[in-house]
């Protein structure tokens, strides 16, 4: 990677920007041709495969690589060089080498085409036009498309989004048109859109933009600023982005805005549009129930339900998300007031004006109701996601470091709150009032500053502290309890006989000798190595021997460390031994015939070689453990054959086995060790038993399975990567405070708790979430404002200790309105899912699913009740801002993890999965982003690199499509049954559905068709920050079923369809309501 | 007395056997007035000039076993022969056909009473335990606790020690600190290492276990993956349980590189050491690690764990001493007050690895260097039972140690002949019991007829085992008569027979029989005590005391040895004195018994008695060495040979007394643990101004010469090699010489002994004069 990656971290260090690693993302190497040589390996930048002229890429990203980061080696700009090479190798090659190198990656040219999203902002904004207003925009816009359209539009996937109006004619137009529309699909576009529409074509018209999507249509309209006009004037949230403003030009203009800094969105949300695929009859026809008719117009944000139910309800007129394609730019404050943020899984650019970025920390309501009642008659509940070392967008400013020097950050001498913009200076600046506990202090002296006449500090803005959300303090002597600590990287690699055998151990060496080159510069960096199978091998690495010394430890009841030093070596001192090393112990072990792993001695053994320093150890596993403490038994099987146990049983098989682990792993967060997992396996492993480690320090656990060397290695290396290049800090130790009325209640993630008010973690990093949810101690005063701040005091891979300050200070309310107006969706429901992932060991599946519906319904019937002013009963009356909740619900409900049919091992993995994850990518883990790719030609390069996402409802597929389906983790490509052969040769190099294998690598054919299917999954890479682990699907096996699992809006024999459920909903809260 | 002795050529003789008595007394009330106990030291494989060797299997008694030997009544022409121990009628088999009386096997040789069988190697001789000559094995097992000079110097020496060893021994490596380290030398693609920590405790089976070669290991295994793997292919089955072992012993000749480069990268142990404290050193878990390793090797196979071993143990079991450098290593005061709080357990410790090696068949060798002790008087039973070898320097660098430890890997005429898994059988005539052996060996506890209901050492059998032992291991059998008078009508069969049978697996790996039958009369003392006082052989006796007062001194609890050892010389001299009753000056003793006295007084005066001058370390050192030494060196271990060297006259020996320093002479003293050359004052003056540089004055420089060489002669045979001092009148070093030396001469009477020249020694002990005038009243005082 060395090449590609440019700007590696070294510029950080000094100031360390935020920004700045995104520049390692970028050499994220997303899916390749294959290119690996194997000869390679050493160092030379395998990876970017492309053949594609890398000097395409925007210059602009070049540097600044926006937030994603994916792994490796992205592709951006710098990446050039080596694909030549690459490309050179035939394909087969891969099949050789699999363990291979990551793949080189196509470099997504076209970030920059982008367009930005804007599409979620307006569901949430339009709360604001709240009651009243819903009913209008819906009514509005009549549904009539709905009807129309369906015949035609759905083969061409794209077009389907369009309002019917579209269908009608355009699809033909199709290239055009879809891809404007579908970037900006939903409402939110709105006002851009019609421009679009119009210049593009005859067809638009306006009105039927939104129309279908009553309550979408309405969000759009909303973020407008007012309902009623929908188009009509750019919400003032919504500030066209840069002079770019996608949506003025017509589509070749996307392209051009390109240029501008976003590069890199993230993904946007929502995946596009509604459409109704009303289209092909014969689906159709199974569904009978949403009867065509044209349902009676919509109100704003309720749903037409009628009174009848089902029949009444047209499928395209239900809400679903609204992709948006543009960029925006949010100011988190804005007339001295907090401005809601915007949809977290939308592309937007922050601008901190007193209020920390959402991307730091968000709530789920923007308005602080006063008072508990109030909020438990909302029945929505209070909360903070918190990812206090989230990626932040390239465009944005970075994060300014502050340095009081030995005095330490100016603090609140009782609550200990940091200095934040809130803090309000009085009597002539000698004073001030902590705006977390009220308490009045003495301003230092050397901190003194007159006050200006509006009342703040003449020096407020030149103070980062005084007028930034979020600030970096550097931390003094009395926040070191020792020096800062190094940065260690601990790897463990299982090389027991089915770790061997399966290629797993060789992929890991491979991964690691790759990796060990991103790992930072400098003495700080400190690198162990050790494998295991029934005992423990530690490798000293000294630069003195001739070579590397295996040091065993047999006793896996009772480890121990074998040496004092030369376990953990500075990289700098002990590269080659460490290439050496890694090359070698495939073939060392290549003969190994224990099948025992001794995985719980081996990390135990490894805690205590790091013990002195703390640092990251990196397990790779394959096996379930067998002997040695810790060590599991197959409950799995146990399980099964002891069914009649019931539930009960069950239940424990999704919980730790015993506390063997928990303990070690406490005592590992201790000593400031943070454990990740890789996971490459054949069979159950017990992820409930051994997620405890990662859970506890602050790792994550990565699962590989079935693992394969042949399509895994490159995931396998580009999450290792990306795992230890991302922003991440150490020995972190972190605590949210809020103003006096409101305390937290509880916090939850991965990390280890040892008091109550803080939060221990032995490793943090930009992809970690906290959830702090929030109870009230005492009322608030209307109007006053509430502020949280969240304070992270963490050491940098540099060796610096750090305090993250980032301060968000919400007005508070008494009106419940209010309160709906300014939910946060995404926040919401990421709490909802957190829940929900928290409750499944320990409660029955049935209970979880009822409580996550409940709590969907009880949000629903209380606004019903309370604000909602229309009275049709027959009407589900929806929150603007919470309009999608229940197809959320529903999506949850057939998550993998809310799924009782699913393996063991991949619930408990789901479960473990959701507990860090951050906001923006809760929503695609349940609700994933499927788009066509058969057409990708027709929709040439007038668009974004992603086209128009389409609904998960199988009466979108057609019998000649390709689909891609992706949730963050995953990638899905279905190849219908009867697809162009040619096309098929082209993007996969097969002809015939029939010679799809398991086994599956995306490779690079010199056609264009493969290189924009190669840029769209490399860009769907850069935004999850994840190499996706990709798999091909065809009907009839089970690859095709799993394909189809994700369908989450189809009826499923254990599952409503979203129209049912909708009506299910609808009737639960017209019982409530009587 | 010792110059005589030195010259006396061979008391010993072929059979390798001295006695206490020549002429045993028939009854036990008898052999108990004779003072000294009946006992014969053996050195069971001395080499001999005239020794045969036959390459085929002995005859043996059908009914006791005893072996075919030159005491055996034969009738040619039936050819029967008569076991002279049980009386049993035996035939001849087959191919001793052509028998007779001019034309005798070499075991019917009269001359050979001693003789030695090659027991061909496919034969299965039921105390042959291995059926192939197996190379012999050597672990290595290295402290690495110590400065960085001392570890270079040990890693040279272990250096030295591989390239000399035979290119079929197998060799493992070991190192420790505070963790054990066992290098698993065929392992090629990088230096391996298995890791134990030095706090736990470890068993065998655990040992192998971990390292691999267990037989339980497949069976847990086996365990864990069926449930877990689901379907994963077993773990082979097919491993035996040593097959495992050739990863850490390998063929010298193979590993020879591998160890050299190992050894070259060994550094001092990492472990860091707390100011004011002890490094942390693991030598208990070592040694058991290493006998678990070893205990994966074929049943039968010879071995040794050669221990080189810098400092105490402070860490797990085993530790003879807190980590605290401020708490001292325990003294003999502390055992005596039982203050030494580690000292029982590491005993029972180090006990129980031995009892292990035992029962594998293994020796431990110790090679401790350090100025502090190590522990040696912990390990010492392990040592001792196992017949393992023990040397004690205050350096790797000193040739103390480096000298000794080449010689154990030497060929050839210097080789110590190190020999494997002996076994030692004892036959003998009825009325004569075995009460045990002081020695290095183990009782097997096989019981027999003639075990005596008391036990000496190791008793309770007729049977020993000697794991390791060497041309010059030399044990102590002590007898008993049997109690029956009556059974032994006066004149039946004036003569005892004893058989000593030793089987053992000789350097070169061949097993071998080595017989020895020696005979004795009985005399009825009713009639005077001339026949015992001619057959009493003083040297053994003093030996044999010593070795048994050093036995009383372990075992039994606040034993006075100085008193025992006074009663019972005075009751000696009682019994065999010539006086007049309560007339001191008419006491004569015969010169059978003259010199018995001054060994006695020496004896009071050693290490051996006076422990309370050393540490416990060197007094089990001590008694190891005693009690495993040949008599000649034994008596020089309690008496020092002293040699004087003058212009005028010949090298002689020397009174051991402080009157034969002059300053015109050179004396060299051997009290075997070291060789002191000592200058007079005249002569070191001439020699610092350079005389013996000067070609006129050649005889100088042959006078100041022929003590070294002489020295040398000394050092050479010797095993361990002696500490070589060499020292000047009133210098520092002197105090080794005027230790050993008569007190004739004290601050006390200074003025009235001194003659010119000599020296005085400040002490408060009686000289010899003093001690021998208080023996004599007391020896004719009325019993």
């Amino acid at each position: 990677m060395a090449t590609p990656g440019g700007p590696r971290p070294r510029n950080f260090p000094p100031n360390y920007n935020p920004n700045a690693l995104a520049n390692n993302l970028q050499n994220l190497q997303v899916s390749q041709p294959n290119q690996q040589h194997s000869s390679n390996l050493g160092g030379n930048a395998p990876r970017p495969p492309n053949t594609t002229p890398f000097g395409q890429q925007p210059p602009s990203f070049a540097g600044s690589r926006p937030g994603p980061p994916p792994p490796g080696v992205f592709p951006r700009g710098p990446v050039p060089p080596s694909v030549q090479a690459q490309t050179t190798l035939p394909p087969n090659m891969v099949s050789t080498r699999p363990t291979g190198p990551p793949m080189g990656s196509q470099p997504p040219p076209p970030f920059a085409s982008r367009p930005p999203p804007p599409g979620a902002l307006p569901s949430s904004i339009g709360g604001h036009s709240a009651l009243g207003s819903r009913p209008g925009p819906f009514s509005s816009s009549p549904l009539p498309s709905g009807p129309s359209a369906p015949s035609y539009t759905n083969t061409s996937g794209p077009v389907g989004n369009g309002p019917p109006a579209f269908a009608s004619g355009m699809i033909q137009n199709g290239p055009r048109f879809p891809p404007g529309v579908g970037s900006m699909p939903r409402p939110a576009v709105g006002p851009p859109q019609s421009p679009t529409l119009l210049s593009s074509g005859p067809s638009s018209h306006p009105p039927q933009m939104r129309p279908g999507f009553g309550g979408l249509n309405s969000g759009a309209s909303s973020t407008m600023g007012q309902p009623g006009p929908p188009f009509s004037g750019p919400p003032q949230n919504m500030p066209p982005p840069l002079g770019s403003m996608p949506f003025s030009a017509p589509v070749p203009g996307m392209l051009q805005s390109s240029g501008s800094p976003y590069g890199m969105q993230t993904w946007p949300p929502h995946p596009q549009q509604m459409v109704p695929p009303p289209p092909t009859a014969g689906p159709m026809q199974q569904q009978p129930m949403f009867g065509m008719p044209p349902p009676p117009p919509l109100p704003n944000q309720s749903m037409a339900l009628s009174q009848t139910g089902q029949s009444k309800i047209d499928p395209n007129q239900i809400p679903r998300l609204a992709p948006s394609s543009t960029v925006i730019l949010h100011e988190t404050r804005q007339e001295n007031q907090a401005n809601p943020p915007p949809p977290a899984t939308s592309d937007y650019i922050v601008k901190d004006t007193g209020n920390c970025s959402p991307r730091y920390m968000r709530c789920t309501i923007n308005q602080i109701p006063c008072t508990v009642d109030l909020l438990s008659t909302s029945a929505m509940q209070l909360a903070l996601l918190v990812q206090p070392l989230a990626l932040s967008h390239p465009s944005e400013e970075p994060i300014q470091v502050v340095d009081f020097g030995e005095s330490g950050p100016v603090r609140c001498s009782r609550c200990k709150g940091y200095i934040n913009p809130f803090m309000k200076f009085i009597d002539q600046g000698r004073r001030f009032i902590c705006n977390l506990c009220g308490f009045t202090d003495e301003t230092p002296r050397d901190y003194h500053c007159n006050l200006g006449p509006d009342g703040r500090r003449r020096d407020a803005y030149e103070r980062p502290e005084l007028c930034r959300g979020t600030v970096e303090f550097v931390a003094s002597k009395e926040y070191m309890v020792r020096d800062p600590m190094p940065a260690v990287f601990f790897f463990l690699i299982d090389v027991s006989m089915n770790a061997i055998q399966t290629g797993a151990t060789a992929a890991a060496c491979s991964a690691i000798n790759q990796v060990i080159a991103d790992l930072p510069d400098g003495p700080q960096t400190m690198v162990g190595i050790a494998t295991f199978d029934s005992t423990v091998h530690f490798y000293s690495l000294k630069r003195a021997l001739q070579q590397p010394l295996m040091l065993i430890v047999p006793d896996i009841q009772d480890v121990y460390t074998p040496l004092q030093s030369d376990v953990i070596v500075q990289l700098a001192e002990c590269r080659q031994h460490l290439e050496i090393l890694l090359e070698s112990i495939p073939s060392m072990f290549q003969n190994n015939r224990t099948a025992d792993s001794a995985f719980g001695a081996a990390v135990k053994a490894a805690f205590l070689s790091m013990k002195s320093t703390g640092g990251k150890l990196l397990v790779f596993q394959s096996v379930l453990p067998s002997v040695g403490i810790g060590s599991l038994s197959s409950r799995e099987a146990e399980g099964r054959s002891n069914a009649s146990a019931g539930e009960k049983e069950a239940l424990k098989l999704l919980q730790p086995v015993d506390k063997t682990l928990k303990t070690m792993a406490i005592e590992f967060a201790e000593y400031q060790v943070c454990v990740d997992l890789f996971i490459t396996t054949q069979t159950y492993v017990d992820i409930a038993s051994l997620s405890v480690v990662p859970r506890t320090t602050g790792g994550q656990v990565y699962y590989y399975y079935p693992f394969s060397a042949l399509c895994d290695s490159a995931k396998l290396y580009n999450d290792l990567r990306w795992n230890v290049t991302r922003p991440q800090g150490f020995e972190a130790v972190m605590r949210v405070r809020c103003s006096q009325g409101i305390q937290v209640q509880e916090y939850s993630g991965n990390f280890c708790k040892r008091i109550p008010t803080d939060v221990d973690l032995p490793a943090i990093d930009c992809d970690k979430t906290i959830m702090v949810s929030l109870k009230h101690d005492d009322k608030l005063q209307e109007g006053s404002e509430c502020a949280f701040q969240c304070a992270l005091l963490y050491t940098t891979v540099y060796g610096q200790r750090r305090i993250r300050v980032s301060t968000l200070s919400l007005s508070c309310t008494n009106t419940l309105s209010n309160m709906f107006r300014s939910a946060d969706l995404d926040t919401q429901f990421a709490c909802i899912l957190k829940q929900a992932a928290n409750e499944i060991p320990s409660a029955p599946p049935a209970q979880v699913r009822d409580q996550a519906t409940n709590v969907c319904i009880n949000i629903l019937f209380a606004y019903r009740k309370f604000c909602a002013t229309v009275s049709s009963n027959g009407q589900l009356i929806l929150p603007e801002a919470l309009r999608l909740l229940p197809l959320y619900a529903l999506a949850l409900l057939k998550s993998n993890g809310l799924r009782s049919d699913g393996r063991l091992d991949d619930r408990s993995f789901w479960i473990n999965h959701v507990s860090p994850l951050p906001t923006p990518l809760v929503i695609p883990l349940v609700y994933p982003r499927m788009i066509a790719i058969h057409d990708l030609e027709e929709k040439a390069s007038d668009d974004s690199v992603i086209p128009t996402t389409i609904p998960l409802l199988s009466e979108n597929l057609t019998d000649e499509g390709i689909y891609l389906l992706e949730n963050g983790e995953d990638c899905l490509i279905y190849v219908a049954s009867s697809v162009d052969p040619n096309i098929l040769q082209q993007m996969f190099g097969i002809s015939s559905v029939e010679e799809i294998s398991n086994q599956f690598i995306l490779q690079q054919y010199d056609n264009s068709l493969s290189k924009k299917l190669n840029a769209i999954v490399n860009e769907i890479r850069r935004q999850r920050s994840s190499y996706l682990r990709l798999r091909l699907c065809r009907k009839g096996d089970s690859s095709g079923m799993l394909f189809f699992s994700y369908m989450v809006e189809d009826k499923t024999p254990s599952g409503l369809s979203y129209v049912e459920f909708l009506v299910h909903i609808h009737r639960l809260i017209q019982t409530k309501m009587a | 007395m010792a110059a005589p002795e030195l010259a006396q050529t061979d008391p010993e003789g072929i059979e390798g056997v001295r006695m206490t008595w020549h002429n045993w007394p028939k009854s036990k009330v008898e052999a108990s007035k004779c003072v000294i106990p009946i006992a014969a030291s053996i050195q069971p494989i001395r080499p001999h000039v005239e020794l045969q060797t036959l390459p085929y299997a002995p005859l043996r008694c059908k009914t006791c076993s005893a072996v075919l030997n030159p005491f055996c009544r034969v009738d040619y022409t039936a050819l029967i022969w008569i076991c002279p121990f049980c009386f049993q009628r035996n035939n001849f088999p087959h191919h001793y056909h052509s028998l007779s009386q001019t034309n005798l096997p070499a075991e019917l040789y009269p001359n050979f009473l001693s003789i030695e069988y090659s027991i061909p190697n496919n034969q299965n001789h039921p105390q042959n335990y291995a059926p192939q000559p197996s190379p012999p094995i050597y672990l290595f097992v290295l402290d690495t606790c110590m400065i960085e000079e001392e570890l270079n110097f040990a890693k040279s020496a272990l250096n030295r020690a591989i390239g000399m060893l035979p290119e079929n021994a197998m060799v493992g490596f070991m190192s420790y600190g505070t963790q054990v380290q066992v290098h698993e030398l065929g392992f090629s693609d990088m230096s391996k290492v298995y890791v134990f920590r030095g706090s736990k405790e470890l068993s065998k089976d655990q040992v192998l276990e971990q390292l691999g070669l267990g037989v339980s290991g497949g069976r847990r295994a086996g365990q864990g993956i069926q449930k877990g793997g689901g379907g994963g292919p077993s773990p082979i089955a097919g491993v035996g349980p040593n097959s495992g072992i050739n990863r850490f012993l390998l063929p010298a000749s193979e590993c020879e590189y591998t160890l050299n480069s190992l050894l070259d990268e060994l550094a001092t142990d990492q472990w860091p050491v707390a100011p004011g404290n002890r490094s942390l050193r693991c030598t208990g878990v070592a040694l058991s690690v290493a006998a678990g390793l070893l205990g994966a090797s074929m049943a039968g196979t010879g071995a040794r764990i050669i221990a080189l071993v810098g400092g105490p143990c402070t860490e797990g079991p085993g530790s003879i001493v807190s980590k605290d450098l401020s708490d001292p290593v325990r003294s003999h005061k502390d055992l005596d007050k039982d203050a030494a709080p580690f000292f029982r357990k590491a005993v029972h410790f180090y006990n129980e690895i031995g009892k292990q090696l035992v029962n594998q068949g293994h020796v431990l060798d110790v090679f401790a260097s350090a100025l502090d002790q190590v522990g040696i008087a912990e390990m010492k039973v392990a040592i001792e039972r196992t017949g393992g070898l023990i040397v004690l320097a205050e350096s790797f660098g000193h040739s103390v140690f480096k000298d000794s430890f080449k010689r154990i890997f030497e060929d050839g005429e210097q080789s110590l002949g190190l020999s494997f898994n002996g076994t030692l059988e004892i036959n003998c005539s009825k009325d004569v019991k075995v009460q045990g052996i002081i020695g290095p060996c183990t009782s097997l506890e096989k019981k027999g007829p003639t075990v005596a209901s008391t036990v000496i050492g190791q008793g309770n059998t007729t049977a020993w085992k000697m794991c390791g032992l060497d041309k010059s291991t030399c044990l102590t059998v002590f007898f008993d008569v049997s109690s029956s008078e009556k059974s032994d009508p006066a004149g039946m069969n004036p003569d005892l027979y004893i058989q000593f049978l030793t089987s053992y697996q000789s350097p070169d790996g061949q097993m071998r029989l080595r017989v020895t039958t020696v005979t004795r009369r009985w005399v009825d003392n009713t009639m005077g005590n001339e026949d015992l006082i001619q057959g009493f052989d003083q040297e053994v006796a003093a030996v044999v005391v010593a070795r048994f007062v050093s036995y009383k001194m372990e075992i039994e609890e606040g034993f006075d040895a100085t008193k025992w050892l006074d009663r019972n010389l005075i009751r000696l001299c009682s019994k065999f004195g010539d006086y007049r009753k309560d007339d001191p000056t008419s006491f004569m003793l015969n010169p059978c018994f003259s010199l018995f006295p001054q060994f006695m007084f020496n004896l009071r005066r050693s290490q051996f008695i006076q422990v309370f001058n050393n540490s416990p370390d060197e007094t089990a050192y001590f008694r190891i060495l005693l009690n495993r030494e040949t008599i000649s060196n034994a008596a020089v271990m309690i008496q020092p040979s002293l040699i004087s060297y003058a212009f005028n006259a010949l090298p002689g020996p020397a009174l051991l007394d402080v009157q034969s320093i002059g300053p015109d002479r050179i004396l060299l003293l051997d009290s075997y643990f070291s060789v002191v050359i000592f200058h007079g004052m005249t002569i070191a003056q001439w020699r610092n101004m350079g005389y013996q540089n000067e070609p006129e004055h050649l005889g100088f420089a042959h006078l100041l010469q022929a003590p070294q060489d002489d020295a040398q002669l000394i050092i050479r045979d010797r095993f361990p090699v002696p500490r070589l001092v060499v020292c000047d009148q009133h210098g520092s070093q002197a105090r080794f010489l005027l230790a050993k030396l008569n007190p004739s001469a004290t601050y006390n009477n200074a003025h009235e002994m001194m003659n010119a020249g000599s020296d005085v020694i400040f002490t408060d002990d009686v000289s010899l004069q003093v001690f021998i005038d208080h023996l004599q009243r007391l020896a004719v005082q009325a019993s």
